[in-house]
């Protein structure tokens, strides 16, 4: 298998989980969508780490690190929805004007 | 709202920022960043109750999600870009596309110029929060029982403040000193502010000012380390950022009615003179001046977070000399479009401050007047020692 096949698959993963992240109107959507920002990293890791560095795999130790922070991550964002809709009764972002210029 | 968990998200933090300034490895230049700002997340959405502080929590969680993730993006094509030096490929595009990375993902945790849109909302939300509780708090003394009250805590520091300045501001002074030696040595980077902002301040005040600490201090590293031999490329992002963020951060100060929303802006202006120390280096004292320069503006943040009391005429003053240093390394080194802006805004700067002093002097807030009365030493004291032990390190 190539290289560029993987890093175009996870470039094209990336590209649209930051899409999806800025244009989502749900907040759990965007939490799922940080999710795959750090798994499109994590293959674009561990592809690295196969192809350059077979002796000492930094890059699949660097992805196992990222593993564990997305799931951090994930833990705390639900944290904070979960407190957001007690508050409101709904997730929606674009309910959120209370702070505006 | 237990303390227990409060007094965690706040040490947790602290050990996220120093494990930060202390980086040697790409690791720990992502995880560290992550661990701080995960426990910043909790702590900003502390106050489970207010809506505002909620609504600025989830925007704060999902700009500073988005930049973990470009920041480790960047940290894997560094990765690959130094697997592939070996093989002789220096001047690929490769490393652009690496420092465009990191430069988008740093420059969200600092927040200069493009990507400040976060910052205010996240200050006033966070402010409001706490601050209106602290008001109820005081003035509510069925609240005031309950032993395991964060607030409590923050109140007895707030009330026996002034001799804690002056030793603070003291041994603050002595630990920049040994700091200055060891960047002018080339020696390890390490700030241990912190440490000590933990016991003594504000929450909001140590959230805004130890993230912008950890994260010039990895800034410097990381763009000084890796990409010598592409210096005029970041130079040049940089100057691109230290101009937006000055200009921006002190054109819409002046427009705002709102104090925390004013603060917050005025620390986005800040951080444009931060980063003109970043990119002088390491000759002619550029790392000094920016150490100075962060001083400075530790103790007047502080200060002024912790009570909504700006030291507004002491800034422009005390600050003056980290200012001062800043624009006479960029204009030793030839930046001199740079320094030109940064005189300009921060004549700016000094409009807004004035007009925080004159309110001040009129006494509308009528529920600040009797901090007043108590700060009002204060300042004096810690300003003045430090200036004095400043010019007596520089000599």
């Amino acid at each position: 298998m190539m290289l560029e096949h993987i890093l175009v698959l996870s470039a094209y993963l990336f590209s649209i989980s930051i899409y999806g992240l800025i244009t989502s109107r749900n907040m759990v959507r965007a939490l799922m969508c940080l999710e795959l920002i750090l798994n499109a990293v994590n293959i674009n890791f561990v592809t690295f780490s196969d192809f350059f560095d077979s002796r000492q795999l930094k890059g699949n130790i660097f992805s196992i690190f990222v593993i564990a922070i997305a799931a951090a991550e994930a833990a705390i964002g639900s944290a904070i929805v979960s407190s957001i809709y007690r508050n409101r009764k709904s997730t929606r972002i674009n309910q959120s004007t209370l702070l505006n210029k | 709202m237990a303390i227990a968990e409060f007094l965690l998200f706040v040490l947790t933090t602290t050990l996220g920022g120093m494990f930060l300034c202390g980086a040697n490895d790409l690791i720990t230049i992502f995880v560290a960043p992550e661990c701080f700002s995960l426990c910043s997340y909790l702590l900003s959405g502390y106050t489970k109750k207010d809506v505002r502080s909620n609504e600025a929590t989830t925007k704060y969680l999902l700009m500073g999600g988005a930049s973990s993730s470009i920041l480790v993006h960047e940290i894997e094509l560094q990765e690959i870009v130094n697997g592939l030096i070996n093989t002789q490929m220096y001047n690929s595009p490769g490393i652009s596309i690496a420092l465009i990375f990191i430069t988008v993902g740093i420059g969200f945790k600092l927040f200069p110029g493009p990507s400040h849109q976060w910052t205010p909302d996240l200050y006033e939300g966070m402010l409001h929060s706490w601050f209106s509780s602290f008001r109820d708090y005081e003035c509510n003394r069925s609240i005031r029982r309950q032993k395991d009250h964060p607030k409590m805590i923050i109140s007895w520091l707030l009330r026996t403040n002034q001799i804690r300045w002056f030793f603070f501001s003291i041994f603050l002074t002595c630990s920049y000193g040994t700091k200055v030696e060891k960047i002018e040595k080339n020696q390890s980077f390490t700030t241990t502010d912190e440490g000590f902002l933990e016991k003594l301040r504000i929450i909001v005040a140590f959230l805004s000012v130890t993230s912008k600490v950890a994260a010039s201090a990895s800034a410097t590293r990381i763009f000084y380390i890796p990409f010598y031999f592409s210096s005029n490329e970041w130079h040049i992002l940089l100057e691109i950022l230290a101009i937006l963020s000055m200009i921006l951060g002190n054109l819409i100060a002046i427009t705002q009615t709102s104090m925390k929303r004013m603060l917050a802006y005025s620390s986005i202006g800040q951080i444009g003179y931060v980063i003109i120390g970043i990119i002088v280096g390491d000759s002619n004292g550029g790392y000094a001046s920016m150490i100075t320069y962060m001083l400075f503006y530790i103790s007047m943040n502080l200060g002024t977070f912790a009570c909504i009391v700006l030291f507004g005429g002491l800034p422009p003053l005390a600050g003056f000399f980290g200012k001062l240093h800043l624009f006479w390394c960029g204009w030793q080194v030839g930046l001199y479009f740079l320094v030109s802006i940064g005189l300009l805004t921060s004549v700016v700067s000094i409009y807004y401050y004035l007009k925080i002093i004159k309110l001040l002097m009129t006494g509308r807030n009528q529920e600040i007047t009797p901090h007043v009365r108590n700060y009002k030493r204060s300042p004096l004291r810690s300003t003045n020692s430090i200036e004095l032990s400043i010019l007596f390190f520089q000599n």
